[in-house]
């Protein structure tokens, strides 16, 4: 493979390693998504706020994350603010 | 159906398996999860090879958290970074309530424990013919795996022979 052709294509020599860079992203990605959609509820965001922020339906953030978020914080209300606020 | 030859270890192991996976952040069970459920459930001829050779629970749990960081890197991203910016709510768990599925990679090393049983002329599938099952794949997580903590699939083939040998006699 010539210099110009490796640099069209933009990734790792090895293919093993750049798909397994994917599946390590993919994995963080939906801690991160997890992450900062609690980080936001948590803020007092409701979840249609939350939801027009990543691009997607408000059922559709609910019912990823939802349950997740309740069973984190049971038996406390559903709209809190940060501590210290 | 292959389940009904697995022995109580190896049970124990798988589900200890899809455990750690879950913690781990991985939505699929990999042949890497199938060590580390060897380790976790502690139990049968794998995990007591693996202890010989001073393969841990911890270290390994650290070793695939390094090839996910190191995966990462190789596309700019720092996981460190990542886990700072985002703050106590980052974590790679999977919840509960979500179904983890067998990679075709793990399927494929329950099938290769088969043969390998099958080999070893054993009636009952252990822990040692998953391991074998691990072993057999280079390319897989698993080897790579043991191969950053010192162990090569050798080392620990000639270790499940020995350990089995003992058992027997």
């Amino acid at each position: 493979m010539d210099e110009k052709a490796k640099t069209r294509v933009g990734g790792p020599e090895d293919p093993r390693q750049g798909l397994e860079a994917v599946v390590a992203l993919r994995r963080t990605l939906e801690a991160l998504e997890a992450a900062q959609v609690e980080n936001a509820f948590v803020a007092g965001w409701s979840w249609a706020q939350i939801a027009e922020v990543l691009g997607v339906s408000k059922q559709a953030v609910h019912k990823k994350h939802a349950k997740r978020i309740r069973d984190r914080y049971p038996g406390e209300p559903p709209r809190r603010k940060r501590k210290g606020e | 159906m292959i389940f009904n030859r697995f022995t109580k270890e190896t049970r124990r192991c798988v589900v200890a398996a899809v455990e750690e996976a879950r913690m781990l952040g991985h939505d699929s069970i990999g042949d890497e999860d199938l060590l580390l459920g060897i380790l976790r459930a502690d139990e049968g001829v794998a995990a007591e090879a693996l202890s010989s050779l001073g393969v841990t629970l911890e270290g390994a749990r650290k070793e695939s958290e390094g090839m996910l960081s190191d995966a990462l890197s190789s596309v700019g991203i720092s996981l460190e970074e990542l886990r700072r910016e985002a703050g106590d709510a980052f974590e790679m768990r999977i919840p509960d309530y979500r179904k983890i599925p067998f990679s075709p990679k793990a399927k494929k090393v329950l099938e290769r424990a088969l043969r390998e049983a099958g080999r070893l002329r054993d009636n009952h599938l252990g822990t040692e013919h998953v391991m074998l099952g691990i072993l057999r794949d280079e390319d897989g997580k698993a080897v790579r795996m043991l191969a950053r903590l010192g162990v090569s699939s050798e080392m620990l083939e000639d270790r499940l022979y020995e350990l089995r040998g003992r058992a027997a006699s």
